[in-house]
């Protein structure tokens, strides 16, 4: 609300102000002059500006030491007029300018004068206020070459403040200044673009300045990281965008070979810079080594936005200098590799938005396509990667796989180049397997059991949201960093993407073949190639790639398949002997508790005498982890083949079913997991539906085993949890394998009975469960019969009978009496009376056993379980 | 004579004496074995693959009259056919085409099914008028062409070559081939003293095994003149061949024994390779898939599919 509004009037109050100012310069007349300011309009100020501006110009000229406390309140009052006007006259803003720079000029040193922070601040706000009101012009005219001394004095003073300030508000508004200066400020006042022209007039005259602001800035860039991220955040824009702007490469094509002489006296003409070639390749080299500074202390900066700051700088030195600052590419390009990992989001958005660009975009840095500098990037990293796995820390390995992670983004399907020189494949392969290497010392691994063996109840429902699983905690021996095993496993699984899967899955194999040493973690990285290839949690870059067919990748799964579960890879000892030998119940922990405490390291095992060969707690740790990796393993193929897994079923399921029944409490974990995983990629409800809908191929894997079963021995558990599993469908298969089961019992009878009868329990409960009552057992009927036709529904009549008298435990022992006598009958040795009584009692049940193709006429179960008499085993 | 199945001899044959060669690696197991007939399998047939409509099949005819059609590659039946009024399916062979399956079955019928696109219907039948174990035989002559032999009376199994010749096994243990433009027979010569059970001929190398119920194998060759000749005999273990075939390769024969085993030989020296022991009952019959894969089916209900030998 000003109260004056025409020139007259404020003239009128301001007059007597200015006059008492320039009569006694003191601090009181500012105040009044600023106060009797506030009054005017600024159109009324925009006529009397000169006027003013005149006692405060001459206040600041005025011979003779002053008040630091009175130039400080003339440069605010300056400011506020400057703020509310426009300056219109060249001559008047190159003086403005120059008084304003003299506030702080201190005679006899190179650094700005020693006064208070606040008279500092107030230039430094008077000189970016300055450029702010000047006719846009007025502006560009005063970047001419005579201002050169007067400008460098300037911005040499602004970067002594930025540097050497303790106040972080000082130096904030330094580098603003600077960046007004330096034509980069990005706020409204400035609309006018630029022509060629000024732009080539401009870029002369900033490149005088170039070696200065660069090395400032680099100082300060590198400093401490408590100075505060917005300190280095402005440093950086100013770097990339001087930089960017004196070195771009269309400025410096368009060069003319000769040097135009510019109409200046002689001392500014030796200030000037020609920028021909021999100053390009001398300035780049200097600025190759400061932006290699830069980078290295940047890239690990803690503070986030800092980082991507750094994004936008090599992003914008790579498109604007890509000729001039050729040598700078790589480190820039691996800069900006590096930080596709970062922990930030918005910096691994940014960055892959950046290299995204770049790949689409074929950027051509110097001669070199962009390609071929990040394949010999790679291969250099290839080179290395081995010893500096070898030798960094965790932090180190982190930024290291971080890097080499990148550069598998951004190579894409080129890779290959790299993978396809042997050496180069040798040495990447070396160094994961090396870093992969587990831990297997811990004792717990082997120690943790097993003991309940129930059902397999748990149903993939209740995790359905999250279908990806999360992987058993693994100890390694090189690191304990979770990220780093995270990053290795992306690595694999880019690799795996972009990859010859052929090649690699072939060469990993060989390393898994080669060295129980490399095993494990060959292993682990085919379950991540496999993974990788099938386009698992992997962000494509590339669209034009083309991921592997889901047959060959059934094929490749199909091998590695068949090398997981092949005998003596599937078969490992994980436990002591003792234990493995059907009583598991009576010699429970014997084996091991004696070595519970206290024993955690390998040496341990030397003193348990354990029977010759002896497995070592750390061979069978080993074993263990391995067996899970494997099932894990099966767990990634069936989710990167999804429903195509199910042919796979055949030879997968039973396996992994009964490792989900093993002892040690690791392997049924991994196990029970794996299964979780097939459910889920196969598209079963529960683990209930898988098994019952694939029993054949269980079937068939059991009846097979039961022939070897000394190789097998815990086939029959199989066959209990998958009785306990399945329901009324399998039926039609019961009779079969139960055939099997008598078969085999009868050569094992005397070392694995228990078992056996185990199955055979299991094998009534589920009978009993499948037909409940009576009631129900009617509608089962009639669905089954549909089905599997009469033979079954014989066998059901027969069922149903038995149900319906319902058996005591006495009809069971008159049962058991009678079929002893029916043995006894067959064996030849029977006394008369024995024989008439049993006739005369039995007859009922002698069907059962001496015409075993007839359903027996009651005890309906017993038809399954006894047609096949023991007279018949020898 | 008519032959009974029932009328075999009942108690498993004891020690089976392996040949003393096979002694070191112990016997193979099945590849995979196929369950859910429901009822003895009694004909076995691969088909398709080579020609790229999709995975290769088996085709299985059972006792109960039912042929199933199983997938190789999910091992599971993708379809029964019921034609045969529940009695015995005895012979199964498909058209070059694959489309087309010729059944045959105890209730005197040869039926004609169309198998293309997924449909699966009766599109002809032939009465038969033999009830006994004689296979019919196919011989293709150019495209939409076939001649069809069919037992009649007395006849056991036929076979046929590439002129059109047949070679028929009786039931009085001779072999015989006709002429079939001519309808006469060229050469008949007595290989067994008990019925032919099966026979296969090799063409290429004009030398053609049977088996019969006897303890032996009968190799005869057909001379230029289109005689047969005997040329050796060789001994089994225990009595009984119910079917015979020559792998397509004309490297190694299976037979299917009564004894519940299956036991291959080379087909050139007709030494004993391997006996496979998986089956508990009798052993029915046996196929070859063109890529060498065995299939026994038995009277136990199930088949079991082998990868002998593999060729490389």
């Amino acid at each position: 609300m000003a109260v004056f509004d025409t020139p007259e009037e404020a003239f009128g109050v301001l007059r007597p102000v200015c006059v008492q100012l320039t009569k006694t310069q003191t601090v009181e007349n500012v105040e009044r002059l600023q106060a009797q300011l506030q009054a005017v309009s600024d159109s009324a100020l925009q006529e009397l500006q000169q006027y003013i501006l005149f006692p405060l110009r001459f206040t600041l000229k005025a011979p003779g030491p002053k008040r630091e406390r009175l130039i400080q309140s003339v440069v605010e009052c300056l400011t506020f007029v400057l703020s509310s006007t426009c300056v219109k006259e060249q001559e008047l803003l190159q003086e403005l300018f120059s008084e304003l720079s003299a506030c702080l000029y201190s005679p006899n040193s190179q650094k700005p004068a020693a006064v208070s922070e606040e008279l500092k601040l107030a230039v430094i706000q008077g000189l970016s206020t300055l450029m702010h009101s000047a006719y846009g012009d007025i502006l560009v005219t005063f970047y001419e070459p005579s201002i050169l001394p007067r400008l460098g004095f300037a911005v040499s003073l602004l970067l002594g403040l930025a540097e050497q300030e303790k106040s972080k508000q000082i130096k904030i508004a330094a580098l603003k200044c600077l960046q007004v200066l330096l034509f980069q400020c990005d706020c409204e006042d400035h609309p006018r673009s630029l022509d060629e022209l000024e732009q080539k007039q401009l870029g002369d005259l900033f490149a005088a300045f170039l070696p200065g602001i660069s090395t400032a800035l680099t100082r300060v860039i590198t400093g401490d990281f408590k100075q505060g991220h917005s300190i280095v955040v402005s440093s950086l824009q100013i770097f990339y965008k001087t930089v960017g702007f004196v070195m771009a490469d269309e400025q410096l094509r368009r060069l003319s070979k000769v040097q135009a002489k510019p109409a200046v006296e002689h001392r500014v003409a030796e200030l000037m810079v020609h920028r021909e070639a021999d100053w390009v390749k001398n300035t780049s080299d200097k600025l190759t080594i400061l932006i290699k500074k830069i980078i290295e202390c940047v890239s690990v900066h803690p503070h986030w936005k800092v980082r991507l700051e750094l994004i936008d700088l090599v992003e914008a030195l790579l498109v604007k200098c890509s000729q001039s600052l050729v040598e700078s590419a790589g480190p820039l390009l691996k800069a900006l590799v590096s930080l596709v990992n970062d922990e930030s989001s918005e910096v691994q958005a940014h960055c892959s938005k950046a290299l995204r660009h770049f790949a689409d975009q074929k950027v051509v840095v110097g001669n070199r396509a962009f390609a071929d500098i990040l394949s010999e990037n790679l291969h250099s990293l290839a080179t290395s990667l081995p010893r500096l796995m070898n030798s960094q820390d965790d932090q180190g390995k982190f930024s290291t796989l971080s890097l080499l992670l990148g550069y598998l983004k951004l190579l894409g399907p080129r890779v290959n180049f790299v993978l396809n020189s042997v050496s180069h494949l040798q040495r990447l392969s070396k160094a994961l397997i090396q870093v992969l290497e587990l831990d297997v010392a811990d004792i717990k691994v082997v120690e943790e059991r097993r003991w309940n063996s129930g059902h397999l109840s748990a149903s993939p429902r209740t995790s359905a949201a999250g279908p990806r699983r999360q992987i058993q905690r693994r100890y390694f021996r090189f690191f304990t960093d979770e990220r780093v095993f995270l990053l290795l496993r992306q690595v694999c699984q880019l690799l795996g993407f972009y990859g010859n899967l052929y090649l690699l899955v072939d060469h990993f194999l060989e390393l898994y073949h080669e060295s129980v040493v490399y095993r494990k973690q060959a292993a682990m990285i085919l379950n991540e190639l496999v993974a990788g290839a099938a386009g698992l949690e992997v962000e494509n870059l590339h669209e034009k790639h083309t991921e592997t067919s889901p047959e060959e990748l059934r094929e490749i799964v199909t091998s590695i398949l068949e090398e997981y579960t092949s005998q003596e890879n599937w078969y490992l000892v994980t436990c002591i002997k003792a234990e493995e030998m059907g009583e598991e119940l009576t010699v429970k922990q014997s084996g091991l508790q004696a070595i519970t405490s206290g024993a955690h390291t390998c040496q341990v095992s030397s003193f348990l005498a354990f029977s010759n060969p002896s497995p070592t707690i750390c061979s069978m740790n080993s074993n263990i982890w391995q067996i899970c990796i494997q099932l894990e393993g099966i767990g990634h193929f069936a989710y990167a083949l999804g429903k195509d897994f199910r042919l796979l079923l055949m030879s997968a399921l039973y396996p992994v079913l009964e490792k989900a029944g093993d002892q040690t409490l690791l392997i049924s974990q991994a196990a029970a997991s794996a299964m979780m995983d097939i459910c889920h990629a196969c598209g079963y409800d529960s683990l209930q539906h898988l098994i019952n809908q694939n029993s054949d191929y269980l079937v068939n894997g059991i009846s097979l085993n039961l022939r070897h079963l000394s190789l097998h021995p815990h086939t029959p558990k199989v066959l209990e949890v998958m009785l306990q599993n399945s329901d009324a469908s399998l039926l039609p298969l019961v009779a079969d394998v139960v055939q099997d089961v008598l078969a085999t019992l009868d050569q094992f009878y005397d070392k694995r009975a228990t078992s056996f009868v185990s199955v055979l329990h299991a094998l009534l409960a589920a009978l009993a469960r499948w037909f409940p009552d009576t009631g129900n057992l009617g509608q089962l009927r009639e669905q089954s019969v549909g089905e599997e036709g009469s033979h079954l529904s014989q066998r059901l009549a027969t069922l149903e009978e038995g149900l319906e008298n319902t058996t005591t435990a006495e009809d069971i022992e008159q049962f058991l009496l009678n079929y002893l006598k029916e043995k006894d009958v067959a064996d030849g040795n029977v006394s008369d009376f024995d024989n008439e009584e049993g006739l005369g009692c039995t007859g009922s049940v002698c069907g059962s056993s001496t015409v075993p193709q007839e359903p027996a006429p009651s005890l309906g179960s017993s038809d399954l379980a006894l047609t096949r008499a023991p007279t018949h085993q020898r | 004579m008519t032959m009974e199945q029932e009328s075999t001899p009942s108690d498993v044959p004891g020690g089976d004496c392996t040949p003393t060669r096979m002694a070191a690696p112990p016997p193979p197991d099945p590849q995979f074995v196929l369950r859910g007939t429901q009822s003895a399998v009694h004909a076995l047939h691969f088909c398709g693959g080579a020609q790229g409509q999709g995975h290769p099949l088996l085709l299985s005819g059972s006792l109960s009259g039912l042929v199933h059609i199983w997938s190789l590659q999910t091992r599971r039946a993708v379809a029964t056919l019921d034609g045969h009024e529940g009695q015995c399916v005895t012979w199964l062979q498909t058209l070059p085409q694959g489309h087309q399956l010729l059944s045959q079955g105890r209730d005197l019928k040869l039926c004609l099914w169309d198998l293309a696109e997924g449909r699966n219907a009766v599109v002809d039948s032939v009465r038969l008028e033999s009830i006994g174990f004689c296979r019919g035989s196919v011989l293709a002559r150019g495209h939409q062409h076939w001649t069809l032999a069919v037992p009649g009376r007395g006849s056991d199994e036929a076979n046929s070559s590439p002129r059109p010749l047949l070679l028929a096994g009786y039931e009085d243990g001779s072999v015989a081939l006709w002429d079939v433009s001519e309808r006469k027979v060229c050469s008949r010569i007595a290989c067994h003293t008990e019925p032919v059970m099966a026979l296969d001929f090799d063409s290429q190398k004009a030398r053609g095994v049977s088996g019969s119920a006897e303890k032996a194998l009968a190799v005869w060759s057909l001379d230029e003149q289109q005689a047969l000749q005997a040329l050796r005999t060789q001994e089994l273990t225990n009595p009984g061949i119910a079917d015979v075939k020559i792998r397509p390769d004309r490297k190694i024969l299976a037979t299917a024994g009564w004894d519940h085993r299956i036991r291959v030989f080379h087909w050139w020296t007709m030494k004993p390779l391997a006996v496979l022991a998986f089956h508990s009952a009798t052993v029915h019959c046996v196929a070859f898939a063109t890529d060498g894969l065995l299939a026994a089916g038995s009277r136990d209900q199930r088949i079991s599919v082998w990868s002998l030998y593999p060729r490389t």
